[in-house]
Formats: C-alpha cells, structure tokens, sequence
C-alpha cells in the first residue's frame, strides 16, 4: 500500500492565518533555528535529485539562517522558512503555520465560509456554484454572479497583480482563486460582506453568514485537516457523474464511486468531475483507476524517489466500467488529481474535458517541525505514463472547453455538456 | 511472533526503502555455518519443542509513521501450516487487510481495492506465512551462507544470506553474543516495483516460553515505520472463516 500523500501545499497555505506578531522568546528563537535545520537539512537529504538542480544549497543556508536569527516574530521566521523553500522553485514545498492546526478545530477558525466556489473568468471573480444549503444560497447568490468586492476591497488589483506575476505558470488559475476564496473564508457564524454584479448586471451588496465548510472533517497524520465531500448522479439515465472535493476518506470516497458505478452498469459513459480537486493521498489514484479497466499491468506513471522507483500501478476492480470515460478538469485541478487524469488519458483510457490543470503535481509528506508549525515536503518526481512530468506543465484536455459567465447565469455548464455530447456519440 | 511475519507487517503498509550496508568480511572459515547460526537462533529464542507446541498465535499492537504523524491499530492471525491474515487501521485511510490461505494470497484496501499476488509476490508471502518459519527454514530456503560479520547497533552480528526457493534472497544479522536476529534486509517485490527493506528488531520480551521481538521498525524510501507488539497469545480460538479468501478477492479470482 503507498502511503504517501497527494500534495495540498496551496490549499494548506491559504489554512493558515497566524498574525506572527508576538515577539519571540529565547525558547521559540531556538525551535524555530531547529525547524530551520530541520528543513534544511530534510531537502538536503532527502530530494530526489542530490544536486538540487545546481542551487548552491549550503549558500542558500548561510544567507537565510543570518536572516532567521534576525526574526523579532513567528511570521518573519516562517517567511525566512517559507524563502529557503521557494528557492526550489518546486511546488509542494511549503510551511503550513502552526495555527492551522489549532483553528480548523476551534471556534474561532478561518474554516467558515459562505459556500461559494469561484474562477477568474476573463480577469473577473464569477461564482461558478454555489453549495445547496448555504448561507449564499439562502441569500439567492447565482453561479455566474461577479463578484468585485469582499469587506469594502476591491478584488481587481490583487487579482491583476497576480496575473503580472504569474502570467506564464500553470498555478496561475489556482492561485488567483485562492486569492478569492480566501478572503471570504472565517471564522464560522461570522459576517463576509460581499458586492456581487448579478445577472442583470445589477450590483448587489449581500452580508453572508460564513457556515462549515460541506462535508466531513478528515484527518490524516499531520496533514491540516481538510473538509471532504463525494457526490454522484445521473446526467442522463445513461450517464454517470461523481465528483468529489478532494482525493480523502478512501472508505467513503471508494463507496461514492461503487454505488454510482452500480447503478450505471448499462450506462453509455460515465463523467468524473475533478474540477476544483486539490488532490490528496496520491494511492486513491490508482485505486480510483481500477474502476474504469479491466487490465492488468497498466500504470498511471511513475514516482521517481532518491533511491527508488514507484510505479503507480492500476488495481482492476472485478466488475470495472469499460464504456466511455470523460474525466473533467480545470486549473484548480492538482497533484492527485492530475496523477489521475494525465494516467488515464495517457493510457487511452479516458477523455479529459475542461482547461489545463495546476501543473503541481510532486508526491509529498507532511511532518511537523519542532516549533509546531507543518512542513510539506516533496519526496519524487512524477513522469506521468506517456513519458512527461506533470510539473509546471499540467494536463492538457483533448478538448479545451472554458466556463463563461453567460453559460453560467443560463445555467449550463459547456463542460459538462461537452462530455456528454462525447460520450453520445461514441459506438455502444 | 514470527520473526519473517513481523517484517511483512511493515511491507504491507508502504513502498519500501533501503539502507545498504557493507559487511566486514571475515575468511569464510573463520565463520559458523549458516545452520548453526539459524539453531542457535531458535534455542536463544525458546527452543524447538517450545516452537513446535504452537499450532496458531494472535498478535495486537500498531503500527505508525511516526514522521507523517499516522499511525493505526495491528492485529494479525497466523495458523498452521501456512495461513495468515493482518488487518491495519488507519485513521484516514481505514482498513487494509493482507493475507492467504496457504493457496492464494491476496490484499485488500479502500485505497487500492482487492488484489490477487502472483509470482514473486506471492511466493514471498507464502513463506511470510508459514507458521514457526524459524524451525522449518529448511523448507523455505534451498540456501543458506554465513557471509561475514557486520556491526549493527554496536553489536557484532553474522550476516545470513538466505536463498529461496523462489523469490530475491534474505539477508539476516544474527547478534554473536546473544544469538538474537537483530535485523534483515530484503527486496520485495510487488506492483509498485521492487523495494529493499531494512528492518530492525528490538525490545525482546518472553511470550510463553518464547522471545519475541515486540519492536520493529523500517527504513523505507526515506520514512521509518514502526510495529509494537502489545499482545501475542498462542493457540487461541480462530474464527473459521479467518483465513477465507475475501468476497472482493474471489470475484477477481472468477474473472481468471
């Protein structure tokens, strides 16, 4: 059994929410030059590739360590942390604050929110759904709806400074709807003020409650805790659909896709929708896979460790679905979730639909540093099984089909329609 | 507790890693033959007659990831002549089962779904299985060589090469002094690919009339894992249906 997990470095940088402003004690001074260390040392012997790309990697110790000794606050040693790693230029390395832990399980946490999803859409923040039950959905907020301010700030500039800065990444969409999602994250039970253009063209100004997150808390080791949700139904009598939050709870996740497989034995085709999908533990790929094949020997790619090799092998279940399989994904797609789609459709398997993924996609673990802070690490290279990493580079859809805003106030969603279309015309 | 079982214990539960070690070579007549090694072995830990009273054993403890901060519960049956059955419980991943009947060896987990061993694979886990595989290892390997002497743990140990009948060797480190299997290293093979496993055993404590290893932990692909051994009772009562091959793995099985 692979233990490993998926990566979630954006979604658990964006769990922590410490003000850092305390001024340090001798005794944290001293945990936080030991997580340095710590860290330092952990991508020194532990990465997969010993020369660490050529960077000067005792330089870069040198540097940072003067300025970690020079931190007045836990923030700026983080941040001192957070610049050693960022000199990888790799995703999944990250420092995940210490108060991520603690507030997902408290009270006064930022794990509210008013149960709005959101892409940038032209450079615009647009709900693209809205959960059912949710403050926003009492409130009639629409997937299509603009939204241009959250608390009085404009969204704009911040949106248009990431866009400058990462106008060449394939992180580019993730991070910007983070930078959304974010804001009208809180505590749960507190107001988020938020000014939306409806579809009328309307503004319209609404305080939403901020609620738990949909789903079930699960936990694995010291991974921040994360909410997990699976869905299914049927787009037509003879379609399947489910989708799922995140790659998490494999009892509950693997059941979702067994009933809806069940049900759908004749069906046409079958839709899995991992669009939003942060990844998680980076097994359930394979596991996932074998639902959708009969045969043996496959694999998804291949985890290139220091030392070892892992192929991502696919399992076959008994009774898999072989009809048409159309796999959805768009820039908030990541890691576990490309592992999964760039495998099938490298193997022929499947037909992706959507926009390119996030492109970060490094097989990763989760330890905790001595300070209490979380520390996400890459462990191996992924090459995918058509012989190209999926780092920096993503999946690429066999049809690239974008979210509208227009498509969304009429309640379509061309992703989802492209798909069928697909599966319909294929041969029984 | 069977000394190889412990080690499948660990195999089961992630891709696995290995630390190389350089044996300290000494003139191979200046060496005790493999076999006396392997008897001294089975009389430091209790004796072949004290072995041979045992039919079946039950072991509980847990396992973890102590880095990665997960950690689950253990429980493994085992019974003549060569069937077993462990059972993991992850908080998380939830239940990952493993074990044979002595005909088909096979896991299963939520994560990865039923799977049916073949091969090496499946070789390795019957001989995993055998029951007092330390008395009967002439059954299992048609080989076995001292190599040299190695220093694990600050102790001197003869290094033990064993050679199956099908499958990659085994090497045991068998401690001078006290004569007690201090660490193996091995490569498994599986799906995933091949892994070596360095595992090291420790905390010997009697279990009736035998030593038992109730600490094991494991280098593998730059994680240590690690079993402890809360419990071991032997000859208990087995459900009968303990050692079946699962519904899931069966429906694979018919499809063959």
């Amino acid at each position: 059994m692979l233990l490993r997990v998926g990566a979630l470095t954006l979604v658990a940088a964006c769990a922590g929410f410490a003000d850092g402003k305390d001024t340090l004690t001798p005794a944290a001074r001293q945990l936080n030059a030991d997580s340095f260390e710590y860290v330092w040392k952990t991508v020194r012997d532990k990465h997969w590739d010993p020369k660490l790309g050529g960077l000067d990697w005792q330089a870069v110790h040198d540097e940072l360590r003067a300025k970690l000794d020079k931190s007045t606050t836990m923030e700026e040693a983080r941040q001192t942390m957070r610049a050693m790693l960022e000199r990888l230029k790799q995703t999944h390395f990250g420092i995940v604050a210490a108060e991520a832990y603690e507030e997902l399980d408290s009270p006064g946490s930022r794990e509210g929110n008013p149960g709005i999803d959101v892409r940038i859409l032209a450079g615009q923040a647009v709900v693209t759904s809205v959960d059912a039950d949710s403050p926003a959905a009492a409130r009639g907020v629409k997937p299509g709806w603009q939204i241009v301010r959250v608390d009085g700030k404009e969204l704009a500039p911040a949106l248009g400074r990431i866009q400058e800065s990462f106008a060449k990444s394939t992180l580019l969409d993730l991070i910007q709807s983070r930078a959304v999602t974010s804001r009208l994250a809180g505590a749960a039970g507190t107001p988020v003020t938020v000014d939306f253009v409806n579809g009328a063209g309307e503004p319209v100004a609404l305080k939403l409650d901020r609620a738990r997150p949909r789903g079930v808390m699960a936990r694995l080791g010291h991974l921040p805790p994360m909410y997990f949700w699976a869905e299914s139904r049927a787009l037509r009598p003879d379609i399947g659909y489910v989708r799922f939050d995140i790659f998490f709870e494999p009892e509950q996740l693997m059941k979702t896709v067994q009933a809806a497989l069940q049900s759908c034995r004749e069906c046409r085709g079958f839709v899995i929708d991992l669009r939003g999908n942060p990844g998680g533990i980076g097994g359930l790929a394979m596991g996932l896979a074998g639902w959708f094949t009969d045969r043996q020997g496959l694999q998804l790619g291949n985890m290139y460790l220091r030392d070892n090799t892992v192929k991502f092998a696919v399992f076959p279940r008994p009774e898999p679905f072989r009809g048409p399989l159309a796999i959805l994904v768009d820039g908030c797609s990541a890691s576990t979730s490309e592992i999964f789609a760039g495998g099938l459709k490298d193997l022929d398997r499947a037909r992706i639909f959507g926009t390119r993924t996030a492109g970060a996609a490094l097989p990763s673990v989760f330890e905790r540093l001595p300070n209490g802070d979380g520390f996400q690490y890459a462990i191996a290279n992924y090459i995918s099984q058509g012989g190209k990493p999926l780092e920096g580079i993503g999946v690429i859809p066999d049809e690239e089909v974008k979210l509208g805003r227009q498509a969304l106030l009429a309640g379509q969603d061309p992703v989802v329609d492209a798909a069928v279309s697909w599966i319909l015309k294929q041969k029984n | 507790m069977n000394r190889h079982f412990t080690g499948r214990n660990l195999a089961l539960a992630a891709a696995l890693l290995v630390t190389a070690s350089g044996a300290r070579l000494a003139a191979a007549d200046d060496l005790p033959k493999a076999e006396a090694i392997l008897d001294k072995f089975i009389d430091a830990t209790g004796g072949k007659a004290a072995y041979q009273k045992h039919h079946n054993e039950m072991a509980t403890g847990s396992m973890a990831v102590p880095a990665n901060g997960i950690s689950g519960s253990l429980t493994v049956y085992h019974a003549e002549p060569d069937k077993s059955y462990t059972e993991i419980n992850i908080e998380g991943v939830g239940k990952i089962m493993d074990g044979t009947d002595g005909k088909v060896a096979w896991s299963l987990s939520a994560i990865q779904g039923p799977h049916v061993k073949e091969g090496v694979e499946k070789a390795d886990a019957l001989r995993s299985a055998r029951f007092n595989a330390e008395v009967n290892w002439r059954d299992l390997y048609k080989q076995a060589q001292t190599t040299g002497l190695e220093s694990v743990d600050g102790k001197d140990c003869y290094k033990v090469v064993l050679t199956p009948n099908e499958g990659n060797p085994v090497t045991h480190y068998y401690d001078k002094q006290s004569s007690l299997l201090m660490k193996t290293t091995a490569t498994l093979k599986n799906p995933l690919g091949e892994f070596p496993v360095e595992s090291m055993l420790s905390d010997y404590r009697k279990e009736g009339e035998i030593l038992v290893p109730h600490k094991v932990s494991q280098k593998a692909a730059g994680q240590e894992y690690s079993i402890t051994i809360d419990t071991v009772k032997y000859n208990v009562e087995i459900p009968k249906d303990r050692f079946d091959v699962p519904d899931e793995v069966k429906a694979l099985l018919n499809k063959k």
